[in-house]
């Protein structure tokens, strides 16, 4: 027994000093070239590492978990084909099942030992607003936040390596109330919402043009599957449309509840919450409450898109994407989230190769606020990318889901948080896929 | 009026789950003598159990089966391969095994069937009944949750009050060495207990599931809601954890409803102190004297 521990003890010791040392060469390593004006962490001769936190289990883990497969798909086809400046993606990514103290340490080892160049597509608001402050501290670039907080974004003088990408939930509102207030004026409006930023600033951007014809609020709270105490609130306002701020479970939820009560009121769902592939196969199941097909529950269901997604295959876009994920793609078909990540790694390969041969984290910083907002890539509306702002795709279009298609009901609507007045822009809408599907340096 | 209604009824449906759970916890305190912690997790997984069978084509009845046999079974084997082995050391001991179930039997079911939200059929319709014009927010699948946990209730009762059987089970667990002298089988006695209340649980897994969406961690706020339930009935009494159940479940609805969602496990806890603070046996106890 005693002889046992002490060969632990020497193992233990061993064990430490070689951490201690690997610990110490990683320190050199960033000092490797100082020919380069800011920081190569992550970067070797033929090597990119950039690492991610998503979901993969839990609460949030339906849809959003695929997200990573379709960066990787994308990093993949890019490394077959050369890399970027010859230098291979590595991406790398951790499970936070949407828990922000995982996430913080997920992130923790992202940045310290896995030495992670940047941040890359970091998934949801409390989570990625627990790590924001700890990655502007350790200047690591953390580009294309998957979520549409006005945080990432609107000071870019507080956290300067921290970018948006898609639109915000701001002008997602503003754009929602508009058009209520333009085709639906007579409507008596309830809000569902998500009770986070997520709620508060698409409620924000709804009530600057509809104030006057809200007539109730509910809020759930993400975890608690049950909403019938709120949909019985919804319901006895007499409202006749519902705006819900919801992710995907939870608009299945609210639509088997209001089945439940027999309320039937017209709904629009944000862009978030309103994937028809994934919320009706949630629903598809309950034929026998007579829901036979799920698609068809949503028929009717007005929402939001800002990129093009699986409905519409013969966009060159979804072509390019097609192929990615029949090339590298691993198992399972291509969904929109796959696309969603697809998507956001074209917009990183754009933003690397703006940096120029040699980048560094500041580097690409600078490249953003200079080029981004000339990116062009599959986004329906240009981005907002500069010195003074780092929210991404700046506008939308409101379409209406028919058989799990969406509809278009407005052409592209173009603006920007606060006052800005709304616009019709196709500008960015043309874009096409540049022949070997890699944007151009 | 039609909210008021509409608040109360979904809160006593939901209650009823919370009952089905807290029979189940009644069941095992009773039978052993100690909480399970793990009775949320071993119900999740003959959910998944059933899920499997009727993605398979079987029907739901079958899948229903199965999932309350393989509850059975699940009960008794935790019992012999694993709980066995603490005979004899402090039930605080058994009472940390559970929760240490708990995560195992999580991670497993994570692995095995992916943790993703998946749809669970229910067996009867998910309309609300028509009354009239106005819909009621009761539905078939509803009244059969009910009927279920009044049915277990009553059986409970019957087994611990009227039968042999019961007696033995509950002597066992008060004191084994007298019940051996007296010729009582305790082994046998303690794995039947874990085994029927693995099967009480996996009803209210399948309850909770039918019409709604299922992943790994489903069952876990009923596992907070179930023991507060059991709790405020004394976890002695049958009837008290229905009642717990409902009142739980009731005021749950209407904190949720009428002052805001995000004051829900706090209402939980304030109920919990209440009942505790005014009788600190739960509502139901009749037996504290017993326990000194």
């Amino acid at each position: 027994m005693r002889r046992w521990t002490k060969r632990w003890t020497r193992v233990t010791a061993l064990v430490c000093a070689g951490a201690l040392l690997a610990a110490c060469g990683a320190g050199e390593e960033r000092e490797r070239d100082p020919a380069v004006e800011g920081s190569t962490v992550g970067i070797t001769d033929d090597t990119i590492t950039i690492g991610g936190h998503f979901p993969l289990t839990g609460v949030a883990a339906p849809g959003y978990s695929e997200i990573p497969s379709g960066h990787q798909a994308y990093y993949d086809y890019v490394n077959a084909n050369g890399g970027i400046n010859g230098r291979k993606i590595e991406f790398v990514v951790r499970d936070d099942a949407y828990n922000p103290t995982t996430t913080s340490q997920v992130t923790n080892e992202l940045v310290l030992n896995e030495e992670i160049f940047a941040m890359v597509g970091g998934l949801g608001t409390p989570t990625h607003g627990a790590v924001v402050d700890f990655l502007n501290g350790e200047k690591v670039p953390d580009l294309f936040v998957s979520s549409g907080s006005l945080q990432w974004g609107d000071q870019p003088d507080k956290s300067p390596f921290t970018f948006g990408w898609q639109p915000d939930y701001e002008i997602e509102g503003k754009i929602i109330g508009q058009w209520v207030a333009e085709n639906l004026p007579d409507a008596k409006v309830a809000l569902f919402l998500q009770d986070d930023d997520f709620g508060r600033d698409g409620e924000k951007g709804v009530r600057q043009f509809i104030d006057g014809q809200i007539v109730e609020v509910q809020k759930y709270q993400s975890g608690n599957t049950d909403v019938a105490p709120q949909m019985a609130a919804l319901q006895a306002s007499g409202a006749d449309l519902v705006l819900g701020f919801t992710t995907p479970s939870y608009t299945a939820l609210s639509q088997l509840v209001s089945l439940r009560l027999g309320y039937q009121p017209k709904w629009f769902y944000s862009n978030v919450g309103a994937d028809p592939a994934l919320v009706g196969s949630l629903l598809a199941r309950f034929s026998e409450g007579a829901v036979t097909d799920g698609t068809q529950l949503l028929d009717g269901v007005v929402t939001t898109e800002y990129i093009p997604g699986t409905d519409v295959p013969d966009d060159p876009w979804m072509t390019l994407w097609q192929k990615v994920w029949d090339e590298h793609g691993g198992e399972g078909e291509l969904t929109n989230y796959r696309v969603f990540g697809m998507s956001q790694a074209y917009t990183f390969v754009q933003a690397m190769l703006a940096a120029g041969e040699n980048p560094t984290r500041e580097g690409v910083v600078a490249a953003i606020e200079k080029s981004g907002a000339d990116f062009q890539g599959p986004a329906l509306a240009p981005f907002r990318f500069s010195g003074e702002s780092h929210l991404g795709i700046s506008g939308m279009q409101v379409v209406e889901i028919k058989g799990g298609v969406g509809q278009e009901l407005t052409p592209v609507l173009v603006t920007d948080i606060g006052d800005a007045p709304i616009e019709e822009d196709d500008s960015a809408a043309g874009d096409a896929p540049p022949p070997n599907g890699i944007p151009e340096g | 009026m039609q909210q008021l209604i509409t608040t109360v009824l979904t809160g006593l449906t939901l209650g009823m789950v919370y009952a089905a759970f807290a029979l189940a916890l009644v069941l095992i305190w009773r039978a052993t003598r100690i909480v399970n912690f793990a009775q949320a997790p071993m119900a999740m997984i003959t959910t998944y159990l059933a899920l499997v069978l009727i993605d398979a084509g079987l029907s739901y009845w079958v899948g229903f089966a199965v999932a309350l046999v393989s509850g059975l079974l699940l009960g008794a084997l935790v019992e012999r391969l694993v709980v066995r082995h603490l005979t004899g050391s402090s039930e605080i001991n058994a009472v940390i095994l559970t929760l240490g179930l708990f995560i195992v039997i999580h991670a497993l079911a994570a692995l095995v069937f992916g943790s993703r939200y998946r749809s669970f059929p229910a067996p009867f319709g998910l309309r609300g009944f028509q009354v009239g014009d106005t819909t009621i927010a009761l539905t078939g699948f509803g009244v059969f949750t009910i009927v279920s946990v009044m049915v277990v209730m009553g059986l409970l009762v019957l087994l611990f009050r009227g039968t042999d059987l019961g007696l033995k089970m509950r002597a066992a667990a008060f004191d084994q060495e007298i019940s051996r002298l007296l010729g009582v089988r305790v082994g046998r006695m303690l794995t039947l207990g874990w085994a029927l209340a693995a099967l009480v649980g996996s009803l209210s897994g399948l309850l909770i599931a039918g019409g709604g969406l299922v992943h790994p961690s489903y069952m876990d706020g009923v596992v907070v809601y179930g023991f507060v339930a059991a709790v405020l009935g004394g976890l002695e009494s049958p009837p008290g954890a229905v009642a717990g159940g409902l009142i739980l479940g009731l005021a749950l609805s209407l904190v949720s409803g009428y002052v805001g969602s995000e004051l829900v496990p706090l209402a939980c806890l304030v109920i919990l102190m209440a009942v505790l603070l005014v009788r600190p046996g739960g509502l139901f106890s009749h037996v504290r004297a017993r326990r000194v």
